[in-house]
């Protein structure tokens, strides 16, 4: 070293106090600043214009001079305004003071001359935030050992592995390998035949062919579906349903799900996936199938509309961009480069959407079944700033056009209002809901028909004209409605002509005369009614209901002379056949949902493939899944991800490649099994955070049930429909994600191992309690199950069965040792029940039940090496 | 091995790996020479660490404990100060005055406003001065004054000791998660004040679990399952849901009809003995440390659980202490006697919700405090005044740490028409008793009007520091490598209240 240069650096820590140096600045002051200052005194903002992110700003100060005065504490403005001293205000303004030891440090540090490092970098400019950027396609890295890797997943796994001084794990073995492709792919582990198969099949490309077979399994979809239900909150109806109250999401909305299963084993880019759950309504309006997939935005429904619209902007901006835009309803981001008027421009473009459910074919009882579907109810609807978040205090000095944060690049955001065809704003002129109604009516008519037929000869007068009205009425409504449905024919769907008058005409006044047939009804009804109590009455009993009957005949009474008296009265218009809605949409949501899936977005693509690698390989690249800002984590190696993201792009967004990506990679087939003690990995990276090896994984809640109907033959393969009774779990075989998912009611055996909350789940939790224990050891599902399955392998003798329940269960051969402590367990087992004779079951096969359970409990069975 | 095994300590014979019996043949100083700690999950924390120096905690306290147990009983919704344990006579004097009319007008500019909240802002502070809805009186031989809606509460006061000056930093009810974690919702997850007892703690009764959440867990708004979770501590060491109801304390516990005992043991002997096997093979993986203990504890649990949640055999003159036959104060007391029951049996620490609605809680009476308060303080008074009670005549407070805590306190200031009061996180009162804490004496203090605490102010992790140290635990070297705690996370113990 330079003589000048050692001198130099030793002077500060020569000529000033005992310890404080360099180090103390960078270990001890910088991160109280960076914890408490930065958020208004560094790179995002400049309050006071003071920066406090280098030590150099802090000595030039802001506004109101230095910060500090080296040597000085007593004299810094910056101790001044921590401890308080300044009459009114203290900083940091929120929060709780620094404690005593920190401002300590600082006045130690400045006492000291503020001793810092030469060439200090200021805080990064946020907007240069690694996510705020384009992801581009990285060069492959080169790797010294080249022959480790399959493709360019392990090149870039490899090159991390090299640079941390790691030493990638052998491949798992191929049963291993094979049950934890089952798993991860489909949601259920292999049978033995499939076991056996794979093991016999020594081409290069045996295990390449089983993934190709599982991702054009049906069941991929539902297994996937399952993962993506997650991040998009896939929740069932929730309310009070004794009550018919709907309080969160919507009715059948399962058919989303379905969709979600459709479009997932069609292979539908996830960019035309994102477009159709936000904006369905304006991309394919008249595509019923389509519509389905709107539950997405149907599910936010909430009673309270503001937390509606509030959890619409916070829950998607989670799941699509990786943001947090919770906080910013109230103020500017704290730690992100938006603002609170980010977030308004955000809401502007939900506000006015509403849901609605749509009737179809063959069932006119939207309770009973339906289409839960979005669209924009509220063209006009302004969006105000709510400085406080408090929707009853709006600032009507800021309205908010709709927007996206120009940050993440706004070019591609255009709002072209859409206009809707006839049959999508105006359900009623689908044949179907026609036809629907044609038939109600004529059944009716039907009906009382048939009353009048079969009164008797002798019957009253008034009852005979009573029915006569009844018939006449029906048959008006019969009338009314085939013209209403000729004049909407001309009105919408046939150019204009001279016919479209005369129809409207036409059927206004069969409207006309409805009402009137209705109203006479109505009077003799109530006549007939009246009529009815009285003779039935004697000595002044039902005094009440008389006194009711006679106030609802003198009101039939009165509407009949008005309607005979005034014609005024009578409709100008003919009515719809149900609701009619905005005959535009304002697109606004299309916009968004094109935007955010276009090219230059630099989150989407990101964060879908971050959720997709967490899934695969136990642990995700960007560990806050739903956070990418700055208060997020770093990814553990950007251009793996980024590639990935620019090749799901590339791909038109099919997530089967990049799945074919990830699990063919020698990365996804490494081994999780223990290395030795001494191994040097487990000292660099004992987390495993640079995929050394594969992490193990524990069976979601769906997959330890699946599974076990599985393996014992009972899982009933039938796909889609509305959603099943959480209570019928352990009895009904089908999938577990065809059952009710909702925050007031799911499937307790679901519950126990953890199953998503319906409201938010980016990741589950994964948890090992005794619960769960209990649910595999108690419940009839696994009794039922090792019984069925006990039958079912029959074979002569011991130590086949032992195979064959091993390789059935755990998918693997039993180890000489476990395979002498099951044949001990099943003698001693025959031996203890012999004296039973209450057991029907005969001993062997009891205790055959018995093994099979305990191998459903093996800790090998819920976990996936 | 034998051909039946008879319970845990045989089938403990087999862990060799793991040295537990010199583990436990060294913590035989515990509380009551009982300490029989689930140490194999301590192994699998150990192995997952890569900090040579740092060694999971021996489940042996730091230092001598004055507390066994913890029941915390915790209020939903955020329960009034000034009408529970924080007398304010000036709220009747300014009655229908606003602030700045009455001579505390300077509580509204005191920087504590600004500096206390980080989330929950732009809460308007209820200007008007509602006045108190209940009476006071004052109790015991302290003479502490009690508000008349907790009766039994008063008659326990020389045995509890109020803590007036409590502060937080949520203004909406995520400040319930807060009050058990520490940390603002905002945050993220972090490990719950139980999960840290169990984690440091060894166990005094390997048949029940340590740490048992009585009572509808929070709304998911404001913490849910997480406000008993224990983060990156590990799941083996969050709270065990259970029901007070003996025929189901949680699903699954009943035996399958299709089993007998002797077959459920045999079972568990080959799945014990199969595991420990595979073990070998994966030894690294801690989740498999984790299920081998869960399925031991479960098993034992079976028989033990039903047992401890049922009140059966309790006395009439008992349930009629907690109210457990009273409509109000039933479900309540029952939990409570429960609860008793539990720490009786080794739970080191039971955390009892009261008043979950699924959202804010019962507690948060925007309107109509007074009638709503009649109501839910009766729900809860008697059947905690009986717990101290009973604790007391069984020798058991002693070592019992009781804790009523509730995420804040309520405005001074009315808000709407109907006599309510809004969330108030500057100043709010609440209080332990038993476990080597003071009895009949207050600490700290709000201003006049309640407004701020102003007087020996505390953070909620105050109250666990102290916890914690009634103990034997210190915080710091509770700390896991890698996950950064702060200085605010350890909070400081409350002297001043300890015997």
């Amino acid at each position: 070293m330079n003589l000048l240069v050692a001198l130099t650096l030793a002077v500060p820590a020569a000529g000033l106090s005992d310890a404080t140096n360099d180090s103390d600045y960078l270990d001890d002051i910088k991160p109280i600043l960076q914890s408490r200052c930065f958020a208004c005194h560094g790179a995002l903002k400049q309050e006071s214009g003071l920066r406090l992110d280098t030590a150099s700003s802090i000595l030039k100060g802001g506004d109101s001079g230095p910060a500090i005065v080296a040597g000085k504490s007593a004299d810094s403005l910056l101790i001044e305004a921590v401890t308080g001293d300044l009459a009114d205000w203290r900083m940091p303004p929120e929060g709780e003071a620094l404690s005593r030891e920190q401002i300590e440090s600082l006045k130690k540090w400045i006492a000291a001359g503020a001793p810092h490092p030469k060439h200090e970098e200021p805080e990064h400019d946020p907007r240069q935030h690694w996510a705020f950027q384009q992801p581009q396609r990285h060069a492959t890295p080169n790797v010294q050992k080249t022959e480790w890797g399959r493709n360019d997943v392990d090149n870039f796994v490899a090159a991390m592995h090299e640079q941390h001084g790691l030493t990638p794990v052998p491949g798992a073995p191929k049963h291993i390998l094979l049950r934890r492709i089952y798993i991860d792919l489909i949601g259920l582990p292999p049978s033995r035949a499939q076991l056996h198969e794979f093991l016999a099949d020594d081409s290069a490309d045996a295990y390449e062919k089983v993934v190709d077979r599982l991702l054009a399994s049906p069941a991929y979809g539902e297994r996937w579906g399952r993962h993506w239900m997650d991040v998009w909150r896939y929740s069932d109806w929730y309310g009070r349903r004794v009550r018919g109250e709907l309080r969160n999401s919507q009715r059948h909305i399962w058919r989303w799900r379905d969709w979600i299963v459709e479009s997932l084993n069609a292979d539908k880019g996830y960019d035309r996936m994102v477009i159709e759950m936000l904006a369905g309504d304006e991309f394919a309006p008249d595509d019923p199938d389509t519509l389905r997939a709107t539950g997405y935005l149907a599910r936010n429904y909430n009673r309270t509309r503001n937390r509606w619209i509030e959890d619409t902007v916070e829950f998607t901006t989670a799941s699509f961009l990786g943001l947090t835009f919770r906080c910013t309803r109230c103020h500017d981001h704290k730690y992100d480069p938006f603002t609170q008027k980010d977030y308004y421009s955000l809401r502007a473009i939900f506000d006015p959407y509403n849901v609605r459910t749509d009737q179809l074919p063959g069932q006119p009882d939207i309770l009973q079944d339906g289409l839960p579907r979005v669209y924009d109810s509220n063209l006009s609807i302004v969006t105000y700033l709510l400085p406080t978040g408090d929707p009853q205090r709006p600032d009507k000095t800021l309205p908010m056009d709709p927007g996206v944060p120009a940050l993440l690049g706004n070019e591609s955001f255009h709002v072209e209002p859409v206009a809707l065809p006839a049959q999508a704003y105006y359900p009623g002129l689908q044949p179907h809901i026609q036809e629907m109604e044609l038939t109600r009516l004529r059944t009716a008519l039907r009906q009382v028909r048939v009353e009048l037929d079969n009164l008797a000869s002798n019957a009253e007068s008034a009852t005979r004209t009573l029915a006569e009205k009844r018939v006449e009425a029906a048959a008006a409504a019969l009338r009314s409605l085939r013209a209403r449905i000729i004049a909407d024919r001309e009105r919408f769907q046939v150019a204009h002509s001279t016919r479209t008058e005369q129809s409207q005409l036409e059927a206004m006044q069969a409207e006309n005369e409805l009402i009137r047939l209705q109203t006479e009804l109505q009077f003799l009804e109530a006549k007939h009614e009246l009529d009815d109590i009285q003779a039935k009455t004697t000595n002044g009993q039902n005094a009440a209901a008389v006194a009711a009957a006679t106030k609802k005949l003198s009101a039939a009474e009165k509407a009949l002379k008005e309607i005979n008296a005034n014609d005024s009265q009578s409709k100008s218009t003919y009515s719809t056949i149900g609701s009619k809605y905005p005959a535009q949409s304002t697109g606004r949501r299309l916009a968004f949902a094109r935007w955010l899936v276009h090219r230059d977005n630099p989150l989407a693509a990101r964060v879908a493939v971050n959720h997709m690698w967490m899934r695969h390989f136990g642990r995700p690249l960007v560990e806050s899944v739903a956070d990418f800002g700055r208060n997020g984590k770093q990814p553990i190696n950007q251009p793996l991800l980024d590639t990935l993201a620019v090749q799901f792009m590339e791909s038109g967004w099919k997530m089967k490649t990049i799945h074919r990506a990830m699990v063919t990679s020698q990365t996804y087939r490494m081994q999780s099994a223990a290395v030795s003690k001494d191994h040097p990995n487990r000292k660099l990276d004992q987390q495993n955070r640079y995929f050394w090896r594969m992490n193990p994984k524990q069976m979601e809640a769906e997959v330890v049930r699946d599974s076990l109907l599985h393996i014992a033959g009972r899982l009933d393969p039938e796909m889609a429909g509305a959603d099943l009774e959480p209570k019928d779990g352990e009895s009904l075989p089908r999938r577990s994600i065809y059952f009710r998912h909702a925050a007031d009611g799911q499937m307790t055996f679901l519950e126990v191992f953890d199953v998503a909350n319906p409201n938010s789940c980016y990741r589950r939790h994964e948890r090992t309690v005794p619960h769960q224990a209990l649910a595999m050891v108690n419940s009839n599902l696994t009794h039922a199950l090792s019984e069925e399955l006990a039958k079912k392998t029959s074979v002569e003798n011991d130590s086949d069965f032992i195979e064959r329940a091993f390789e059935t269960i755990l998918c693997r051969s039993s180890s000489s040792k476990e395979h002498e402590a099951c044949l001990r367990f099943l003698s001693r087992e025959v031996a203890a029940q012999t004296d039973d004779s209450t057991i029907k079951t005969a001993p062997s096969l009891r205790a055959r039940q018995s093994l099979i359970h305990v191998l459903m409990n093996h800790n090998d069975f819920v976990t996936i090496h | 091995m034998t051909n039946i095994p008879r319970g845990l300590p045989e089938l403990k014979s087999h862990n060799g790996g793991f040295e537990r019996r010199r583990f436990l043949s060294q913590m035989s100083s515990g509380f009551t020479g009982l300490v029989l700690g689930s140490m194999l999950h301590r192994d699998g924390l150990a192995s997952a660490n890569s900090s040579d120096t740092w060694a999971p905690p021996t489940g042996q306290s730091h230092f001598p404990a004055k507390a066994k147990s913890v029941i915390w009983l915790f209020m939903i919704g955020g329960v009034s100060q000034m009408e529970s344990f924080d007398p304010k006579p000036a709220l009747d004097k300014y009655a229908g005055l606003s602030i700045e009319e009455t001579p505390h007008a300077n509580v509204l500019t005191s920087p504590l406003v600004t500096e206390t909240l980080e989330s929950g802002f732009g809460r308007a502070l209820m200007n008007k001065i509602l006045p108190l809805q209940v009476p006071y009186r004052r109790r015991g031989e302290s003479g502490i004054e009690i508000s008349d809606w907790f009766p039994h509460i008063g008659d326990c006061v020389d045995d509890v000791a109020f803590i007036r000056s409590m502060w937080t930093t949520d203004n909406n009810h995520g400040a319930q998660y807060q009050f058990h974690t520490g940390r603002n919702k905002v945050q993220g997850l972090f490990p719950s004040l139980g999960s840290w007892v169990h984690y440091g703690l060894g166990s005094l009764n390997e048949s029940l679990p340590q740490y048992v959440v009585l009572g509808q867990e929070l709304g998911d708004c404001c913490g849910g399952i997480d406000a008993h979770g224990a983060a990156y501590l590990g799941s083996q060491h969050a709270g065990v849901q259970i029901s007070d109801d003996p025929r189901n304390p949680i699903p699954y516990i009943r035996r399958n009809s299709r089993d007998s005992l002797r077959r459920q043991q045999s079972e568990f002997a080959l799945l014990n003995e199969l595991n420990r096997i595979a073990t070998n093979d994966f030894s690294d993986n801690p989740a498999i440390q984790a299920r081998i203990a869960a399925y031991e504890l479960a098993f034992r649990m079976q028989k033990s659980l039903p047992e401890a949640v049922d009140i059966s055999a309790e006395t009439k003159h008992v349930r009629n202490l907690y109210g457990v036959d009273d409509k109000t104060a039933g479900v309540f007391g029952k939990q409570c006697l429960v609860a008793r029951r539990l720490v009786e049996r080794g739970t080191r620490f039971v955390q009892i919700f009261h008043g979950s609605t699924d959202g804010a809680g019962q507690w948060d009476a925007h309107n109509d405090l007074k009638p709503k308060y009649d109501r839910i303080c009766q729900e809860v008074d008697q059947p905690i005044g009986g717990l101290l009670k009973d604790l007391k005549q069984r020798g058991l407070l002693d070592e019992t740490l009781v804790v009523f805590v509730t995420e804040f306190g309520r405005t001074p200031g009315v808000q709407g028409a109907r006599k309510g009061r809004d969330h108030h996180p500057y100043g709010f009162s609440v209080w332990m008793a038993g476990g080597g804490v003071k009895g009949g004496i207050t600490h700290g203090a709000t201003d006049e009007l309640g407004f701020h605490a102003i007087e020996n102010r505390h953070y909620v992790t105050d109250i666990h520091a102290t916890i914690l140290h009634q103990l034997g635990l210190d915080s710091r070297l509770l700390e896991v490598p890698g996950q950064k705690r702060l200085e605010i996370d350890h909070g400081h113990v409350i002297h001043d209240i300890l015997a």
